[in-house]
């Protein structure tokens, strides 16, 4: 992948993203927060776009971060998996009544291959590496990484 | 109620009017203003609009300068500089011009600088209304405006001044402001991040009408110092901040300001003479081919070559800087002719970008028909 980008006095900045196959993405990013984006095809003269796409700020941010693997809505938390080659991130969120709980972290048994990476509690900053102190409260959520194995065996256990 | 109040009103609601009428039709509103205050000057109080006109010129100037400011020319492609350079020729032909129609050497010089500046307020507004701002020839044309904009600077400082006093004075001001911008800019960037938004507003509106004051108290061209008042300010860092704090106002201003350009190009309009025209015509036909020639020199296909050189049709604030200060320094043909660019080219150009990809197609078919017949 090649990216050119370019200062477009007045307006943005301009990227130009050739992927591998060819296939070229042209992306003004404004200074009004406005995404304009455009596609051209490889091997075509590429002067015209075969297609253009305006995106709000919000948009383009939602896009970006769906394209960056992380999805970031609270509500999808439990099936939320972001693949990194074979190892896997999930998010596993203390519901009211779970057994995790009031549990203190040195009390949680991981499976091997598995790590607790971080402890995110909201209105709190993000507890990263969590030392075995941490105690566990209804609407955590853990972020845990490792083998698919290792962290389908936790989920199952939880 | 002040009296301003009602003209405002009115202004405001015929604007509107005009704005809403051309969206319909994806067409840019700019040239609309012009037109509106053509029409209906007569019946509007333009005289009661002050001082948001004036205020609308500073924040136009000032915001070229935050954007099209001399930091710009580190981020240039050289293909743009190319263009540029082709672009940069209708200065010595707009000079032999001005010579051939009986100006002196000044006189010829700003009349070179009225033929060669295009907008780069106007080209903007009409890129982004028109969405063509992935475009690639969009790149040439906004680094040919930089470069304009800079040349532009260097001429308003050498002739902005009123005699010779007036001269070193506006060349020492320049020279102090890009100085300022270069050297203590950096270290002030951090600071002025912690300033709140309603502090960097006033700031920035205080720095350009003072500025703009500075520079006409040293007889040297307020329009040189608003334009420097932003490009320091984009030294500072503030260039997004500015462009979103600012943005609002400076549009209300532009459209206010481009009513009453309008509406005094009546009295314009009386006094024209064949000369007149025949300056500000020869004007708009020498840089299309210039600008034709330079995006081929910068790579940009036929089509695209074309799209650019209806790009920089438009001329704007700073043929009305130029007009102001040869009115002043008693060229009225020069002022004239400044002012005529700016009321033909803008709607012009308006035209020409809108509906470049129809007029290439006519202007280029035998060319691209030619070689799909061959197999």
């Amino acid at each position: 992948m090649r990216v050119e980008e370019a200062v477009l006095p007045g307006v943005g900045r301009k990227f130009t993203i050739t992927v591998q196959s060819g296939d070229r993405l042209v992306i003004v990013v404004h200074h009004s927060g406005k995404r304009e984006l455009q596609y051209f095809e490889a091997g075509e003269d590429g002067d015209e776009p075969i297609m253009a796409l305006d995106l709000t700020d919000e948009e383009a941010r939602e896009l970006g971060a769906i394209l960056a693997g992380v999805l970031f809505h609270p509500e999808a938390v439990g099936d939320t998996q972001s693949k990194l080659g074979q190892k896997v991130i999930e998010w596993i969120k203390v519901l009211p009544g779970s057994k995790l709980a009031g549990k203190r972290l040195a009390e949680l048994t991981l499976p091997p291959g598995a790590h607790l990476l971080a402890v995110d509690r909201p209105g709190a900053p993000l507890i990263p590496n969590p030392s075995p102190e941490v105690v566990l409260e209804v609407g955590d959520t853990l972020v845990v990484a490792g083998s698919r194995e290792a962290v389908e065996a936790l989920m199952r256990t939880l | 109620m002040h009296p301003s109040v009602e003209a405002f009103a009115l202004a405001a609601g015929l604007l509107a009017f005009g704005a809403a009428l051309v969206h319909r039709f994806g067409f840019p509103p700019l040239p609309v203003y012009l037109l509106t205050g053509l029409l209906m000057g007569k019946a509007l109080p333009v005289q009661d609009l002050e001082p948001l006109p004036s205020l609308g010129l500073l924040l136009l100037l000032f915001s070229v300068g935050l954007e099209f400011g001399p930091d710009r020319l580190r981020g240039l492609s050289g293909k743009a500089v190319q263009a540029g350079i082709y672009d940069a020729l209708a200065l010595p032909l707009g000079f032999l011009l001005g010579l051939f129609f009986g100006l002196d050497l000044r006189g010829a010089a700003l009349l070179a600088g009225a033929i060669y500046v295009s907008s780069s307020a106007v080209i903007v507004k009409l890129i982004i209304d028109l969405r063509r701002a992935a475009n690639p020839e969009s790149e040439v044309v906004l680094g040919v405006s930089v470069l304009e904009d800079l040349v532009i600077l260097v001429l308003l400082a050498l002739l902005g001044g009123q005699g010779f006093q007036g001269f070193v004075l506006s060349l020492l001001l320049a020279g102090l402001y890009l100085s300022l911008g270069r050297f203590l800019g950096p270290s002030l960037v951090t600071f002025m991040e912690n300033l709140s938004d309603e502090l960097v507003l006033l700031l920035g509106a205080s720095f350009t009408t003072g500025t703009a004051l500075l520079f006409q108290a040293a007889g040297a061209s307020v329009g040189l110092g608003a334009f420097l008042a932003g490009s320091l300010a984009a030294s500072l860092g503030l260039r997004e901040r500015f462009e979103r704090l600012f943005g609002p106002v400076r549009d209300l201003g532009v459209a206010l300001f481009f009513l009453v350009v309008g509406a005094s190009a009546r009295d314009l309009f009386q006094g024209l003479t064949p000369a007149v025209v025949a300056l500000a015509l020869l004007g708009l036909l020498l840089k299309l081919p210039l600008n034709y020639l330079g995006g081929a020199r910068a790579g940009l296909s036929r089509k695209r070559r074309l799209y650019s050189a209806f790009y920089l049709v438009p001329r704007g604030e700073f043929n009305l800087v130029l007009g102001a200060l040869a009115q002043a320094q008693g060229y009225p043909l020069v002022a004239q002719v400044a002012v005529l660019l700016v009321l033909v080219s803008i709607p012009l150009g308006a035209v020409l970008t809108r509906f470049a990809p129809e007029l290439g197609r006519i202007l280029l078919r035998e060319t691209q028909s030619r070689p799909a017949r061959i197999p």
